[in-house]
This record gives C-alpha cells, structure tokens and sequence, in this order.
C-alpha cells in the first residue's frame, strides 16, 4: 500500500548567477513499511528530498501524495500539521532539549501534539532500551543514548512517516549499529515507514530498499534484501 | 589583530542596529536629564545666593527673628529689646551687626473687580530697609523703587502680575482696623518671606490672585492698622559672616532668654529655617542638587546593564571565532580591547546626543519651569561646563565599567571548552528541575527556560526596577501627593472658610450668627520644643477627633488614642516627623516652648498626614497655657453665603477651601508635563531593557524552538509557551520593579526629609497594580515579536543548521 508517491518532483534554487535543480524531477513511490536509505555524494539533493517529504520545503514543481492526500505547501500553518499530524525526525545532533529530563523530553512532543500519554512515552523509551535512564538530563547520557531518546522521541505521536537526517553521522561504528538496530526494532513494532539519509553504505544492511541519488536525480533504486 | 577583531565586532554591533540605538539613547536620556536637573539646581542656588547676599544687589537676609505672637511692642519697648539684646550679646565670637525693628501684618485687598474681589494679604511695614529690604531686579519681571511715603506701596510681583496691579496704580487695601485705605502702587518686586509665594502655613503657591503681599513704611502700616507709632511685632539680627549651626542654636536660646527676660509677650526666636519660604526653596535647591547626579547614574546604569548584557550575548555567539583565534595563538590581551572600545564608544556617542539637547533645550525647559511654577525670574541661568562635564563623565565611568567583565570574560574563554560546545550548555538548577517536575513538561520547560540564565535575569530586573523606579515614584507621589500638600483637606477637614486673627474672634462669630454660619474656634500657635530651635505648630482644636461630623479639622491617628482634655498636664498627639526627629514616644512627657511659657504634655499618639511638625491640643488647654482664646475660626457657610468685606475687616485674613483646592490643582496641572515625561522616560527604558533581554532569550533558544518547530509544534502552541514565559517574567519583574519603586521612593524621599518638611510615602493598591501590570503587559505584549520570529523561521536553513 502506498504511503508516499512523488511524481516528477523539482526544486530549484535561484543563485546569484544560476539556478540550482537541487532536484530535477523525481518520481518515487513508498509503500507503507518500507525503510528507504537514500544515499549519494554531497549535493546530490538526498537532504533536499527529505524536506521536501517531511514539507519543510516547499518544492518548485511537481506532485506530492501522502496517504492518498496531497500534501499541503506554500501554507507554514498546514505543513506544520502535516508534519505534526504525519512525520517524525531524528537530527544528526540529537537536539535534545537540555533543560528537560529524557522522559519530559518525549512528554513535550506529546503535549505539543496535544496527546500527553506518560505510559507510552515509558513504553517507547523501554522499546529503545532506556527505561532506566528516564529521569536522567540529556547531558548524563551518552550520544548514542541521546540518538536513542530523539528516536523515541519521534516515535512518540505515532507518525506514518520517520525521517533521519544522518543520524548516526555523530555516533561510532558500534554506537551507529546499535541505534540502527534500535530504530530498525522500534520501526518495525510500531509499523512505521522510515526514510534515512546518509553517507555511510554500512547502513544498507537496515533497509529495505536503497535509493541513490546525483544531482537531483534518481540514478538506482533497488530493493534490498535483508 | 586587535583593530580587525575590533572592526570584526563593530560590524557585529551595527548588525543589531535597533538594540544599539536603544542603548545609546538610554545613555543620551540619562546625560540630558542630568544637564537639565543640573542646570536648574545650580542655577536656583545662585539665584537664592546673590537675592540673599549682604551686599548692596541682595537683600541682606537677617540671621535671626525674634517674633512677637501675641501682639504688638510699642516703638519704646522694641528699641529697648534690640538695645538689650545688643547689651547682653551672648556669643563673643560672633558680632551683631544690625538689629532692626519691623512691622508686619495680615489683611486684605479689595479688588476694583467683582470677579477677584477680596483678596488675602500680608502687608510689611519696613522702617531703615538696611535688612530683609523688598528686592527689585533690573528685569522685566519688575519696576520702580521701594516705598518712601506713608501711602506708597511695593507690590509683590506674584500678586501684581495676577491681579494686573502696575506702577501708579491705586489699591484699596485693609489691616483688620475696620477700614480700609488706598495706596500707590510704587514699585513691583520681591521680598524674602515671599519668594516662595505661599499663604502662611501652606506648602502650595497661593492660586494666582488669591493671596497679594504689599511692603510698605512703616508709618503707612501703622496707619492702615490703626497701630500707635513705632509699633512692631519683629526684631531683625545680622550677624557678620555666617555663623556655625551649632552656634546659632546657642545664641537662639540666648536670645531668647534674653527678650524673655525682658518682656513677657509670647514670641519665638528662629534662624532662616523658621522663614517657610527660605527654607523650603532651600530644600528645593538641596533636592535638586541631591537628585541630578542620582538621576544620570540611574539612567546610566540601566544603559550600562544593557550594554553588559548585550556584550555577553554577543561574546557567546562568536565564541568559536575567539576560540580559533585563541588556538591560532592571538593572545588573551588582545582579544580585550574590542569589547572594552564598544561601551566607549556607546557612552561617547550618547553623551554628546544627550548634551547637545539637554544644553539647548532640557536646561532652558527646566528654568522656565521654575519660573512658571514658582513665580521668580532666574536672572543668571547658569549651565556650567564643569555641570555637563561632571554628567558626562557620570555616564562614561558607569559605562565603561559594564564594558570591563564582558570583556575579560572574552578574553578568559577556554578554546577546547567552545569547540567542544560546552561552554554553551547552560542548565537551570536541579533544584528547580525537581521543583518543575511536577508540572506539564511544557510548564516546566517554560519555567526552567526563564530562569535558564538567573545573572542576565537578575540584571534585566534590576534594570526593570530602576527604569520603573522613574515610573513609579512618579506614580506614588502622585498618589500621596494630594495627602501631603492638602493635609487631609479633602478628606478630614469640612470648613469653607478659616478666618484669622489674633483673639478678636467676637466680631467673627458675630458675622457667622448674623449669617447663620457654623463655627468653630482654633488655636494655631508656633512653639518649639524645649532646648531646640526648630519650631513647630501647635493646633489647639475644640474636639481632637477622628470621625466626621465631632470636628471641622479632624487628626488621621496613626497609632495611639485621642487625648483627653482638661487634665493638669495637657494630652496631645504629636506628628510621625516629630517621633522621627526627636524620638519621643507616645505615653512620655516632654516640655514645648510658646514665647516665654514653657509646657509640659503628655503623648498619646502619633499623627500622619501632617508635612511640618505639628501637636495637637484641645484648644481650652492650649488657650489656659498661651492665653490666647483662638487665631482662627473655621466656618461652615449655609448656601448662598459668601465671606464679605464686614468679616474681612473685622479678620486679619481669610482662607477659602476652594482657593487651596484650586491651587493643588493648578500646581497639579503644570508639573503634570514633567511627571508623564518621566513616567513615559521610564516605561520607554523598561520597554527597551526587556525587549533586550526578551530577543536574546529568544535568539539563544532558536535551535530549542526550531527543533520543535521541525517535530511538528504550531505557532500557537510555541506561542503560548512564550507567552507563559513572558507572563512569568512579567510577574516577577512587575513585582520586583513594584518593591524596588517603594522602597526606592521611600529612601530618596527620606534622604530630603528634613524638619520643616517630613512626609512618607504611600502606594495604593490601584498604584501597586498598575506598576505591576505596566511590566507584565510590556512583557508579553513582546510574545508577538517572538511569535513573529518563530514564524519567519527558515525550517530549512535550521534543518541545516541541526545538522552541521
């Protein structure tokens, strides 16, 4: 079934002295459940796709579902519900909030969503292996906890779609496995879709399918199977 | 390195071009209010200094009164009392230079127009003129020369420019004789005793032509009083030099147990702080002179902690760039100039745009001011540079020293810490994460990112507190300033008219019989307290009560009971300055001086409201004491009835309810400018220091509120987290700001208070909520700046920046 269906997808950026086709139309098509790795070398348009996905960005031409539904752009109030409403983001820094204990940290994006649920925020962090670490700050925790709350985080308001933006661009090899390995778990318990963008091909090993991508073009995509 | 970093910064600072300006207009406002308060102190004390002088330009003010308060010496009596005084002269080491005897007294003038009518006086009968002589300046303000014959008369310019009374004009005045008699308008000018132009025992100018002052002969108040010649009632001592405080209280008690041993009228000897409108401009002067410095290094200092705060955040966010620095071996003095040059350069370019203004506009408003508020041309206005100076360098030091520590801090900041990013971690204390916990975590992150950074919030509220400090005692003033000029008027007294006189009261409560008024007999009666100088005023009331309807002139009892009356030693309420000044309690005996009878009485009880000293008797005890049966009778008057000529003649001055009320509100209404200049001074500078604070709040939270804008929050709900934030901000500030302006306003009311004027002050709530409520509504009437900021967000560009 599918979740996410782009359809000669641009976006293009106006330059003093040129315009840049970040993307130069992209057709991709995302079934539910699916974990999509976008690889490909700087500038190749992999972050410009995934804000355009998660409707950060607003993309020059093209057409966009979501769900079936049309996703809202150029309107900041309705992209952000969009986002709210369907889309969960892991950064490559974590961007835990400091000032906020590990579990208030995922109570927050609940409260936000206007769905506090204590439980399952402790559920979430027992899914990621941090039960213990609840009451913990951000800044008594290792990087690798800390990618592993943002991911529990993101999963918190149950989104359709989990986007990561090089999450384990911060993290060691072995700490990279382990989130990888977390996210793949938490992913697939909850039944959410994940698009990751990163460098690293070692990451290939969690996905269901690689999509490459040079100058804001698809160059392969192939299913991966793990 | 030093001039590029410096370059490097100065671009940094005009990249926040309205926080700059704000900064530097803080700094000019506090320059040019300091000029302003500046050039009006020093120019009133030279002003008082050559009016005064013992030359042939001023006016040789005497150094010591002897009053009769009981009547009139005969011409024998007077010369013999200067003789004996000169005879028995108590104190080697000051020489008497003259002694003069003089008449003065209370009356009226009738007014050619019905609309003016009768009008309270106080007329002066001046024999030599070689002390306390009437002062014609060569301006415009005045003409003519002093009074030579028994009909001649110099008209106080106060009342000659109210009432349209020019030279050669003839006034048909009274003296309390039952007659009345013209006189020639010879001169227009100023005397001493009116420079200040105020009815006896109030502390507001008289309403223009309600209240006129004539100096004449001698021979020409003899006359129109119908006194025997020679008669007087004053005796005027100049000393040479100026003598010692110390030693004029010795010599005042000395002279009066000289005159008193010598004449048993009840009179009282003072020095210049017994003449109210000497001593009250001096006071003015004093708090001028007092404030001006006070209110430049407060606004500087706002500006200051503006400018520290400012450095601080500006330091934080090129700390990587002096972290590079500092690894590629820039050493930590040169890092320091920048950040030291910055505040100069803010002081610099703020002080001339506040000396500029405040030389050419803010000096010259303040002197016409004066003028306009109390009536006496400023012939030399003086702006000094040595003043402006002084402001200038009030400012820069203040300035320059919020420059200092930002600076070091850059220079001390650890490379490896800033690279690693650890120097931004800032956490709110554990303690308060414990406390927060119990809240929504939206509640918490509200509060624990308020309070994230205390030092900034603690500044930012000190500087809310001294910018409201502006506003709110502005606020409070006017709130007690009705209490402390009216003295209650409004509230406690329900005469219409006080009549004056000195125990001739029969034909008074004739006239109020004859017109069915209502009366009620007073004593007002200076004393002093036994071995001190300072005097004070006895009232000594049929009823000494609180509830209306048992008095005309009832007491506000601030603790304590109400006397009794008839006892063998006299109960009294004495005033909260008298407990302050002498200490005297209530339940203790304590001795008061009237003229030569000394009194013992006993304390009951404080009263507040009253701004000279004051004591309260029953006036049959009071009477049996003085032997004096009452100098003041209030009136109620039935509808229709008007004080008339009759009662004027047969009274040596009358007082009329509504004149006092009108001359508040004409009093209110030309310092009403001044006092929303400073209330709107004050909200502009809490408006601009909160803002400041507000914005790099917000700017250092950008990558808090970012993340959580990309996780999906809408505006609405970050919007209501600010404003959460910005109400508990408010709150706090408004409060602190609230505290800081009362108890500011009370140490700067009590460094002026002084004997002859003792007032406290007091907020009401309606005063307290609205200093409350200005910050909080400043504070989050900024939520929509940084809703607006959240909403201009480029998510893109932060998605970027989260992750890089």
């Amino acid at each position: 079934m599918t979740l996410v269906e782009i359809s000669e997808m641009e976006r293009h950026y106006v330059m003093a002295s040129e315009t840049v086709r970040a993307l130069d139309g992209i057709d991709l098509s995302i079934n539910k459940g699916e974990r999509i790795i976008l690889l490909g070398p700087s500038g190749s348009g992999k972050t410009t796709l995934l804000n355009c996905v998660a409707a950060l960005d607003n993309p020059t031409a093209g057409d966009y579902s979501f769900d079936g539904e049309s996703v809202p752009r150029n309107h900041a109030e309705k992209m952000t519900t969009f986002r709210r409403e369907n889309i969960g983001y892991v950064f490559q820094f974590f961007n835990l909030l400091q000032d906020l204990t590990v579990l208030e940290n995922i109570l927050l994006i609940q409260e936000l969503s206007g769905k506090r649920d204590k439980k399952r925020a402790i559920e979430l962090l027992s899914l990621v292996g941090l039960e213990a670490e609840v009451n913990r700050f951000p800044a008594e925790i290792s990087g690798g906890q800390q990618q592993r709350v943002a991911i529990a985080r993101s999963l918190a308001k149950s989104p359709k779609l989990l986007l990561g933006d090089e999450l384990t661009g911060n993290l060691d090899s072995a700490t990279s496995s382990k989130v990888m390995e977390v996210l793949v778990k938490a992913c697939d318990a909850e039944g959410i879709t994940v698009i990751m963008v990163t460098h690293d091909e070692s990451l290939a090993k969690y996905a269901t399918r690689v999509v490459r991508l040079d100058s804001g073009k698809i160059i392969s995509d192939e299913k991966v199977n793990n | 390195m030093s001039m590029l970093l410096t370059k490097r910064l100065a671009r940094s600072l005009w990249r926040t071009k309205l926080r700059l300006s704000a900064v530097i207009l803080m700094v000019s406002v506090g320059v040019f209010a300091g000029i302003a308060f500046g050039a009006y102190a020093n120019s009133v004390t030279t002003l008082y200094d050559d009016i005064y002088a013992d030359d042939d330009d001023g006016v040789n003010l005497p150094d010591v009164w002897v009053e009769n308060n009981g009547g009139n010496w005969d011409g024998n009596t007077s010369e013999k009392l200067c003789q004996d005084i000169t005879n028995e002269w108590p104190i080697n080491e000051l020489t008497l230079n003259k002694c003069e005897a003089r008449l003065k007294s209370s009356g009226q003038l009738f007014s050619d127009d019905d609309e003016i009518g009768m009008v309270t006086a106080v007329w002066h009968g001046i024999d030599e003129g070689e002390l306390d002589r009437v002062w014609i300046p060569e301006h415009d303000c005045c003409s003519g020369r002093t009074a030579s014959a028994a009909n001649e008369i110099v008209v106080d310019q106060h009342a000659a420019d109210a009432l349209h009374i020019g030279i050669d004009d003839i006034i048909n005045i009274s003296a309390g004789a039952g007659y009345s008699m013209g006189f020639k308008v010879v001169g227009i000018g100023f005397h001493s005793n009116h420079l200040y132009f105020a009815q006896a025992g109030d502390l507001l100018p008289a309403e223009p032509g309600t209240f006129v002052t004539g100096y004449m002969t001698d021979e020409g108040l003899e006359a129109l009083a119908n006194f025997n010649p020679g008669e007087s009632n004053l005796l005027l001592l100049d000393i040479s030099g100026t003598p010692e405080s110390e030693e004029l209280a010795s010599l005042l008690e000395e002279i009066s147990i000289i005159v008193s041993e010598n004449d048993d009228s009840p009179m009282i000897v003072y020095d210049r702080t017994g003449i109210a409108s000497v001593e009250f401009l001096r006071a003015d002067v004093e708090g001028a002179m007092k404030t001006y410095p006070i209110v430049t290094g407060m606004l500087a200092m706002v500006a200051g902690i503006t400018i520290f705060l400012s450095l601080q955040r500006l330091i934080q966010s090129q700390a990587k760039e002096i972290a590079v620095l500092r690894t590629l071996g820039v050493r930590q003095i040169s890092l320091m100039p920048g950040y030291v040059i910055a505040p100069i350069f803010i002081g610099i370019t703020g002080g001339v745009l506040g000396i500029i203004p405040g030389v050419l506009f803010g000096a010259p408003g303040m002197i016409t001011m004066y003028e306009s508020i109390m009536g006496i041309p400023i012939i030399n206005p003086e702006i000094s540079a040595s003043m402006v100076l002084q402001n200038f360098a009030i400012a820069m030091a203040i300035v320059f020293l919020s420059g200092l520590r930002p600076a070091w801090q850059a220079s001390r900041l650890q490379p490896l810490e800033v690279l690693r990013g650890q120097h931004e971690i800032r956490l709110s204390s554990k303690g308060l994460q414990k406390v927060t916990s119990i809240f929504p975590a939206t509640v918490g992150l509200t509060i624990r990112s308020s309070v994230r950074k205390p030092v900034r919030l603690m500044f930012t509220f000190l500087a809310v507190g001294l910018s409201m400090l502006l506003f709110g005692s502005m606020i409070i003033m006017m709130d007690s300033m009705g209490n402390v000029f009216l003295g209650g008027l409004e509230d406690r007294q329900s005469w219409d008219a006080q009549v004056f006189t000195l125990d001739g009261q029969e034909g008074i409560i004739e006239w109020a019989d004859e017109n069915d008024a209502v009366y009620e007999m007073a004593l007002m009666f200076p004393g002093t307290p036994e071995n001190d100088s300072r005097q004070l005023l006895a009232y000594g009331l049929e009823n000494v009560a609180t509830e209306t309807g048992e008095s005309m002139y009832l007491v506000d009892l601030a603790k304590g009971e109400l006397p009794s009356s008839g006892l063998e030693t006299p109960e009294v309420l004495i005033d909260e300055g008298i407990n302050n000044f002498l200490g005297w309690e209530i339940g203790e005996t304590h001795s008061l001086v009237f003229g030569t009878k000394t009194v013992d009485v006993k304390i009951t009880g404080f009263t507040k409201g009253e701004i000279s000293r004051t004591v309260y008797f029953y006036r049959a005890d009071l009477a049996e004491k003085i032997g004096l049966q009452a100098t003041v009778i209030m009136l109620q008057l039935p509808d229709g009835v008007e004080v008339d000529d009759e009662l004027a003649q047969n009274s040596l001055g009358i007082t009329m309810r509504e004149d006092t009320l009108a001359s508040f509100e004409t009093i209110m209404e030309k310092q009403q400018g001044m006092f929303y200049a400073i209330e709107g001074l004050g909200i502009m500078i809490a408006v601009a220091v909160l803002f400041n604070t507000l914005i790099m709040n917000l700017a250092e939270r950008d990558t808090e509120l970012a993340t959580l804008r990309v996780l999906g929050a809408s505006n609405n709900r970050l919007g209501l987290m600010l404003f959460g934030e910005h109400l508990a901000i408010g709150l706090i500030g408004g409060i602190l700001g609230c505290i800081f302006s009362l108890i500011g306003t009370k140490i700067m009311i009590s460094a002026f208070a002084q004997w002859t004027m003792y007032f406290t002050i007091s907020a009401s709530t309606s005063s307290i909520f609205i200093l409350i409520g200005i910050v909080v509504f400043i504070s989050i009437s900024l939520t929509p700046i940084g809703m607006w900021r959240i909403k201009k967000m480029n998510l893109v560009d932060k998605v970027k920046d989260l992750s890089q």
